[in-house]
């Protein structure tokens, strides 16, 4: 059994939490998220014969660039980025905390989900700014918590270890020796 | 022939196995096996039926005893196996350690008796804290279950014991502790500090539990916002949760910490028994831990260790106990009681003082690290280290930059006592912008027409008006002082540059008209044609003192009117005019004469007599001095 603690960052109400809500299981209230600055879910799958338990770390969404908890952060092995595709800003955001949250856990997987694709007439991020950060070496799926659009391929990507630092950087952690 | 072999054990086997053993044995040493008298010659053709049939067994056989009583290669044999088999077996079980634990034992008592210097020394940093936090935890546990006792007395449960004890006739402070002592184990996490991931999970009978990834989690999370939030890390780790009659007793290592769900109070001496059994896990999971990549089941084998701390105690209230325990008891309790009263009060009085000390040492301290605060905010000085000394003054490290102000100055310009400080001072060359302004004053030495921008990013910016030499020079010695990286002069002008300016627009706004077949000029327009030439000797040398040469084109025109040939003559002969003009007055400008003739527009209008027409114009060419003398402007 593989087990990975995987945090969830992004901007204030990008819908990270409704994202994974109907796909993981949690014994916890949202209460958490406004109390502690944290909820803890958790994601069983199974990749190549082999059980993995993903551990999410939805942690409180920020408004400002700057703020992202060092200490929920230690140890992550994965994390996902969230924007809402209908904000810009929160794209913005969003790639303000890749940075920070690198280099806080070094060169981790990690991938973009881009919220609320099924509003996508009314998206303010464009394909095009997607490609480019595509072609940048980011995974970006395209999500909706309203459709489920995106979201198991999301977990199986961060099961598998995707994305861990650029083009062509796809670092496997967490599997077996 | 044939052979049969019967069953293991049976009468038939036992006797080939020792005619066998016969065969070997004779063939090592005969003279033994004589003694046994002359074999028959039914026996020797069944020796010979044997050695022919198992003569390769019969060698194998020989090597193998032959190695098995040779110690020196049982000892290899095992030494290859010994690291992989001890490792394997303390995975399945702890019966390895439990038989090695009195061998080790008695080693260790031996070599402390054989040696006990080399012991005392390589346990000596370890000891001093060991014993401090352990007398720190007996006194902790000590008083919590005295706390406990006083807090019963007056709560609504400590009424009802109270009665309790009135109706059996017990002691109050015997049935408290009766009551406190029954606790429950219910579930034990290993989990990863890092991660907060679950490594292994055990969970007493019965207990519903929840999932434990989530819950371990969590509390790393909760953790880390207490010590966030409250603490602010400093403050040490959260050792315990409390919640109604449950308690999370947590006990930290580096890369792993142990939570146990405990219902009920546990015992004190519980804690040690998590302590103890946290160090054994770290020990045995050094590597896995140190490595750990979300692979969990390499912790599986702590699972035995875990269990052990699933421990309950229920206590049979009915069991009166004897009386001389409950004397004791009260004796303990009431002397408790008093002892601690006047110890109390005595330490009060004794903490009181040494506080007062404190606070008087701790004041002076901050004044001065206060004091040097101040001076790590001075330009041009680094504090490298500071020494500080109860009695006396504190020894000051540190960094100056030759422009910057002198520490003792500082402070004395706060009214701080500099005797308090001894400074070591070891020139340097500081980088900070109000340095390298200073520094770049001190070098270029700006005339009052000029403003100095400096930027953090070490650009200089220069702006005003200066003579250009100043600025070429100001240029060259700034950049090659230390923090300059780049001058910006674009916005110095000399003020000359104004003033050859204005002259050029004058001199090349001067038209001067012709009367028809003449080349000197009309009345009106001669004033105007001598303060051109004027200003054209005037320019001359400003130019010069600019490093730079002045050189003059002039344009001869004429009318329509006469041939072209005259034209172009009188037109020539015009420019001429003001040659003559400038050289006598002493001007050596290189000047070059166009006669235009007439103008092409002229022209084509046919014979019209212009006087506008007939007039010269005047362009002025500034070149840099080749000659090196012209460059010494200002002289």
């Amino acid at each position: 059994m593989i087990t990975k603690k995987i945090c969830m960052l992004g901007s204030f109400a990008v819908g990270k939490t409704a994202l994974v809500q109907q796909y993981v299981h949690s014994i916890f209230s949202d209460r958490y998220l406004s109390t502690v600055g944290v909820k803890i879910s958790k994601k069983n799958l199974v990749l190549h014969d082999q059980e993995i338990c993903l551990v999410l770390w939805d942690l409180e969404g920020k408004d400002a660039y700057t703020e992202i908890n060092i200490s929920y952060m230690r140890g992550a092995m994965g994390f996902f980025l969230v924007a809402d595709g209908t904000r810009r800003e929160t794209l913005e955001i969003a790639l303000n905390l890749r940075t920070l949250a690198l280099n806080l856990t070094g060169p981790v997987p990690h991938c973009l989900l881009v919220n609320k694709a099924d509003l996508s007439p009314a998206w303010e991020i464009t394909r095009k700014d997607l490609a480019s950060l595509r072609e940048g070496g980011l995974i970006v799926l395209e999500t909706s918590a309203k459709t489920g659009l995106g979201v198991e391929e999301a977990f199986a990507v961060m099961a598998a270890g995707h994305g861990a630092d650029g083009p062509g950087g796809n670092i496997p952690r967490g599997g077996k020796e | 022939m044939t052979l049969t072999a019967g069953p293991p054990g049976s009468p038939e086997a036992a006797d080939l196995h020792a005619a066998e053993q016969e065969t070997v044995f004779s063939a090592q040493t005969p003279a033994v096996a004589n003694t046994r008298g002359p074999l028959g010659p039914k026996d020797e053709e069944l020796q010979r039926l044997r050695s022919l049939l198992f003569q390769r067994e019969i060698a194998f056989i020989e090597d193998l005893r032959a190695s098995l009583a040779n110690p020196a290669a049982q000892a290899e044999q095992v030494s290859s196996v010994i690291a992989e088999a001890l490792l394997l077996r303390s995975r399945q079980d702890d019966r390895l350690s439990i038989a090695l634990e009195p061998l080790v034992d008695s080693i260790v008592r031996d070599a402390l008796r054989a040696n006990p210097e080399a012991f005392s020394s390589a346990l000596f940093p370890l000891m001093g804290p060991s014993i401090r936090k352990s007398i720190a935890e007996s006194f902790r546990s000590m008083l919590e279950n005295f706390s406990k006792s006083m807090e019963m007395s007056f709560s609504c449960k400590g009424l009802r014991w109270r009665f309790e004890a009135l109706r059996t006739g017990k002691p109050f402070g015997e049935v408290v502790l009766l009551h406190t002592l029954i606790y429950r184990v219910e579930e034990v996490f290993f989990i990863h500090s890092a991660t907060g991931i679950d490594l292994m999970h055990v969970v007493n009978e019965g207990v519903d539990s929840q999932d434990a990834n989530m819950v371990s989690a969590m509390l790393t999370a909760v953790q880390d916002f207490v010590n966030d939030s409250l603490a602010n890390g400093k403050a040490g780790d959260l050792e315990t949760l409390q919640h109604g009659e449950y308690t999370i007793l947590l006990e930290r290592g580096p890369a792993a910490y142990l939570a146990c769900l405990v219902r009920g109070t546990p015992p004190a001496n519980f804690r040690e028994q998590i302590r103890s059994c946290l160090e054994h896990l770290l020990m045995e999971y050094y590597l896995p831990l140190s490595r750990f990549d979300g692979d969990t089941s390499l912790f599986a084998g702590s699972r035995v260790r875990l269990e052990r701390l699933l421990a309950s105690r229920y206590v049979d209230e009915g069991q009166p106990l004897p009386l001389w325990i409950k004397i004791l008891l009260a004796g303990f309790c009431l002397g408790l009681l008093g002892g601690s009263g006047i110890w109390k009060w005595m330490d009060y009085r004794a903490q009181e003082q040494l506080r007062e000390e404190e606070r008087e040492r701790h004041g002076l301290r901050q004044g001065r690290y206060a004091s040097i605060g101040l001076l790590r905010g001075e330009a041009g000085l680094s504090i490298l280290h500071v020494e500080p000394d109860e009695n006396g003054p504190w020894e000051v490290f540190c960094l100056k930059d030759p422009l910057a102000r002198d520490p003792l100055e500082v402070l004395r310009e706060h009214d701080i006592d500099p005797s308090a400080f001894l400074f070591r001072i070891t020139p340097y060359v500081s980088y900070e912008p109000d340095i390298v302004r200073q520094r770049v004053q001190k070098a270029i030495l700006p005339p009052e027409t000029v403003s100095m921008e400096f930027s953090d990013a070490g650009v200089l910016s220069l702006s005003g008006t200066a003579p250009m030499e100043w600025t070429l020079s100001a240029r060259q010695t700034a950049l090659a002082l230390p923090g300059v990286r780049k001058v910006d002069t674009g916005g110095l002008a000399d003020p000359r540059t104004t003033q050859l300016m204005s002259m050029i627009k004058l001199v090349e706004g001067t038209v001067v008209e012709f009367p028809s077949g003449k080349d000197i000029p009309v009345h009106e327009d001669m004033p105007k044609l001598t303060l051109a030439v004027e200003t054209l000797v005037k320019l001359e040398s400003l130019a010069a003192r600019m490093g730079m040469a002045a050189s003059l084109t002039v344009f001869g025109h004429a009318d329509a009117t006469g041939t072209d040939k005259r034209n172009y003559e009188i037109s020539q002969a015009r420019t001429k005019t003001i040659a003559a003009m400038l050289y006598a007055r002493g001007s050596s400008m290189p000047i070059a004469m166009y006669g235009m003739g007439a103008d092409y527009a002229n022209r084509e209008k046919g014979n019209v007599e212009d006087q506008a027409s007939r007039r010269i114009e005047m362009r002025i060419h500034l070149v840099r001095a080749v000659n090196p003398e012209n460059d010494q402007l200002g002289k």
